[in-house]
């Protein structure tokens, strides 16, 4: 059909972040898994004993755990998993001066418009180029409050005792499959420590590119938000397209101590050949907040539930979730909130659009352990449909043990009415134009939480995915 | 027949054959049966040898283990029996059921597996409408069952337990309402079960031909039973085109028993169908009723109430599956949960490819009365058609502060005041499909758990 053919053309246009740099990395590890790469990856980190074997550990636990059946279709992955890279090393060390960064790769990220975000709106910049940060920085003044914003390398080097302390205490590597294979063979990512009662007023970022083809990116990020702290970090994602699949599986701990507020957030864009399967939790302790903001646009197949566990008393818990699925994509994401302690509360707020043969899914868990009296929870889904062929699942897991709590789950599933494109029609616009701002205002309450920036350039990725959607 | 590799896992086979339950019992209730049947039977029965037992990894079971909940092994099928009744005579559960039941089209009762009365309104007789023991219909109503019995709505390669009951169904049902026969009164039929230790597999199967109109109670009783015991009803329900159907399972019986009901309702085009699952009985009790609309205009209501207290387990797996276009269905289920009492409520709307115009909603409200019950929802949406309005929403909670205040406010005591919450919660089900004898048997025994 020659109007597919226009929109598929318009669709590879779109993705602006496909571009390849062309460049040698230092080090690139065999392709597939195994013990080899696992110990390769360690010596090229001069890692500690203790961390070489928990690697293996966790290789161990991941060559034992059976692929899970649930989800998206992982009955490819396998195939993929043997061809990728799992250790691709960019450069030789790290930079603090965005001027030492080899010119390929700052080109890369200049194109990203990293270098411009980061004097206007960012504390700190974190850029992570395949499977190493190739660039960290914190603005001063928060270094000087004690803020440590580093690799994850370095945050293993330069803080052992912090480190060790909170490393793999929030998801163990025997969480599931994909959190052993991150724990065996983990690379970048940020070390992140808000000491108690800094509050920082600008954002901290973290950028991921992957370049090369058929590479495998396993970020793992820490973070600690000491007593009564309060700051936000954003991560972003993108890669170029290729013909062969491309694997990203994250791992993010988050420990959010008594008054703390934490925000996450992810804009997820990778190139629409990606698997990205991550794993993401805060453990929030008494009176802390956490809220995760996750914008899901990119990727093949992403399986992702960011969760909060509310451990300590009056602890709250947010989840706030935008999906969107184009043709072949499947976004199976949502949250997971556990409360574990009296008087604690959560929302999961989660808005999907499914365009062509896009797929998306929500699935979340609601868990309310006996004794957490007076516990609040809300969870609402709202699934647009934008064609016949798009689809979309509700899968929410609600298992409440505690008389006193009070739990919703609320969802709707629609398609854009016509009565509301007729409507705006009706004032002048073209269809493609009231569809776009009827999608934009379907997001709008969760968009409206990001920075600026950040909104202006989610709504755009919105219209320019929704581009040639009508008819 | 060659075993089909996809139902085989290892441990799979022959799971669930015991020194009771095993190909003999199949072959022994097929020795005088025509051969389709014989077939069907021996079947089903390879269906379930390779079977692997439902563990709590799969979703539908995820709630309920049945290595804690059922021992196979410990039970013994009831025989059919030739089987006297007389209303007089009945046991006392039985009969006080039975009394309170209004004016009936048709009446039947059960006994152990066995059916041992039915009475046919003379009017509806002459109209052509077949009530009587599934048993008698091989031979009276042969060319109904081998179209309709365990083939289109509840085959036996839909699961484990489908595949038993179709092997070794003793009795049950069969009600034909012919085109255009409207039955003003409800056909009641009531379940006895009194033997512990046993299992007994009773299947029931409703032709609503088109235009044609029926209700239908079936109302399970037993005694306090000390073994557990396993109740078995495969439930197939046709409506044909534009035809009005209501079914309603009053599940009540004593302490003791595995209630299992699989439930089937296929709605024609422009047809109604109505299903209500009431579930106050039984130690544990699970349901799977799959709702499928398959005629463009399909309505179906499902209504779902439950009240558990002790140790009872409640496991409700609905499926509002959307094949045709334009047809709706609107799923209610509202339980409340006392003393160690649990509840799972798993229930999918599936609107198919093509299925356009679909308007699915589904709610599931719980009520935990106390500090040790638990409830777990699961409402899923699966959505492959874009014009369709679909909702659901599930909610758990404790009893509205407010309602209790204002009652008490008003000189109302506590207890008391939290009884008519309560009543004025789930009794919002009953006003959806208000049927007589229905509504008051359900209130009284609410009312006697709560004073519990």
């Amino acid at each position: 059909m020659p109007q597919n053919e226009v929109v598929e053309g318009l669709d590879l246009d779109q993705y602006k972040y496909h571009f390849i740099t062309e460049d040698e990395p230092v080090f690139r590890s065999g392709r597939g898994l195994n013990e080899k790469v696992v110990r390769e990856i360690s010596a090229q980190k001069d890692e500690p004993e203790w961390m070489l074997n928990f690697r293996l550990k966790a290789l161990e636990i991941y060559n034992k755990k059976p692929m899970p059946t649930w989800g998206g279709d992982l009955s490819k992955l396998e195939s993929v998993l043997d061809e990728i890279y799992f250790y691709v090393r960019p450069q030789d060390k790290m930079e603090r001066s965005w001027d030492d960064v080899p010119p390929n790769i700052k080109e890369t990220f200049e194109r990203l418009g990293i270098p411009e975000a980061e004097q206007k709106v960012l504390a700190g910049v974190g850029a992570q180029y395949e499977s190493e940060m190739v660039y960290h920085s914190l603005k001063e003044e928060w270094e000087k409050k004690g803020v440590i914003f580093d690799s994850i390398e370095d945050g293993l080097k330069n803080h052992p005792e912090l480190f060790r302390e909170h490393f793999g205490t929030v998801i163990p590597s025997a969480d599931n499959k994909f959190s052993a294979m991150n724990s065996a063979v983990w690379s970048g990512g940020s070390f992140v420590y808000i000491p108690p009662g800094v509050e920082l007023d600008t954002p901290l970022q973290a950028y991921f590119r992957v370049n090369q083809e058929q590479m495998g990116q396993f970020e793992r990020t820490l973070i600690i938000a000491d007593e009564g702290s309060k700051a936000h970090y954003i991560e972003g994602c993108t890669a170029p397209m290729y013909s062969t699949e491309s694997f990203h599986s994250g791992v993010i701990e988050i420990v959010v101590k008594p008054g703390a507020h934490f925000r996450y957030t992810t804009i997820q864009n990778w190139s629409n050949n990606m698997y990205n399967l991550v794993t993401q939790r805060a453990m929030v302790h008494e009176n802390a907040t956490m809220e995760w903001l996750d914008g899901n646009l990119g990727s093949k197949l992403t399986m992702k539930y960011p969760s909060c566990y509310l451990v300590g008393e009056g602890a709250h818990g947010s989840v706030l979730s935008i999906a969107y699925s184009g043709d072949g994509q499947h976004q199976d994401t949502g949250g997971k909130v556990i409360h574990a302690a009296p008087n604690t509360t959560s929302q999961i707020v989660s808005k999907s659009i499914s365009k062509g043969t896009g797929r998306s899914t929500y699935r979340g868990l609601c868990q309310v352990h006996e004794g957490s009296v007076n516990s609040k929870s809300n969870v609402e889904c709202d699934a647009l449909l934008i064609n016949e062929t798009s689809r979309t699942d509700t899968y929410p897991y609600i298992e409440i043990e505690e008389k006193k709590s009070n739990i919703g789950h609320e969802a709707t599933v629609s398609k854009v009415g016509d009565e509301q494109l007729f409507y705006l029609m009706s004032r002048g616009m073209n269809e493609e134009e009231a569809m776009a701002l009827i999608v934009r205002g379907f997001i709008e309450p969760i968009a409206k939480l990001l920075p600026l920036e950040y909104a202006v350039e989610l709504n755009r990725l919105i219209e320019l995915e929704m581009e040639g959607s009508v008819g | 027949m060659a075993a089909s590799p996809a139902n085989v896992t290892g441990t799979g086979l022959m799971e669930g054959v015991t020194d009771h339950i095993n190909r003999e019992v199949v072959e022994s209730l097929a020795a005088d049966e025509p051969q389709w049947l014989r077939d069907r039977r021996l079947e089903a029965w390879s269906l379930y040898e390779r079977t692997p037992m439902p563990t709590t990894r799969l979703e539908e079971w995820r709630y309920t283990n049945l290595s804690r909940k059922l021992k196979l092994e410990e039970l013994v099928p009831l025989p059919w029996e030739e089987r006297s009744f007389s209303p007089e005579s009945a046991p006392a559960r039985l009969k006080d059921a039975m009394a309170r039941d209004r004016e009936a089209s048709g009446r039947l009762v059960e006994i152990d597996g066995s059916v041992a009365w039915v009475e046919l309104a003379e009017e509806a007789a002459s109209k052509g409408v077949i009530l009587t023991s599934l048993r008698k219909a091989v031979e009276s109503h042969p060319q109904i069952l081998e179209e309709l019995l365990a083939t289109e709505a509840l085959p036996a390669n839909l699961g484990k337990f489908q595949a038993l009951s179709a092997a070794l169904w003793t009795d049950g049902v069969l009600l034909y309402v012919p085109k255009g026969v409207r039955l003003e009164n409800p056909v009641r039929v009531t379940r006895w079960t009194s033997q512990a230790g046993r299992a007994l597999f009773s299947r029931t199967l409703i032709v609503a031909e088109g235009a044609s109109q029926v209700s239908f109670v079936d109302e399970c009783v037993s005694e306090d039973l000390d073994a557990q015991t396993l109740a078995s009803t495969g439930v197939e329900v046709f409506a044909r085109d534009g035809a009005q159907v209501q079914f309603v399972s009053l599940q009540r019986m004593g302490k003791g028993p595995f209630h299992l009901s699989q439930q089937r309702t296929l709605a024609g085009r422009d047809s109604t169908l109505d299903t209500l699952n009431v579930g106050l009985g039984a130690t544990t009790a699970r349901v799977d009723l799959n709702a499928q609309l398959r005629g463009p205009g399909a309505n179906s209501d499902m209504l779902g109430l439950y009240f558990g207290d002790g140790d009872q387990h409640f496991d409700f797996n609905t499926s509002q599956d959307h094949v045709a276009p334009n047809a709706k269905s609107d799923l209610l289920y509202k339980g409340a949960l006392d003393g160690k009492a649990q509840s799972v409520f798993r229930g999918v709307i599936k609107v198919h490819r093509g299925a356009q115009g679909t308007d699915a909603y589904q709610t599931n409200r719980n009520l935990l009365l106390s500090e040790r019950a638990r409830a777990d929802s699961l409402p899923n949406l699966e959505i492959e058609a874009d014009d369709v309005r679909c909702s659901h929403g599930a909610t758990v909670g404790q009893l509205d502060q407010n309602h209790l205040f204002y009652l008490m406010s008003r000189g109302i005591s506590r207890n008391v005041a939290e009884r008519l919450v309560v009543m004025g919660f789930l009794g919002e089900v009953l006003s959806r499909l208000p049927l007589g004898g229905v509504v008051e048997k359900v209130t009284e025994i609410i009312d006697e758990k709560l004073h519990g």
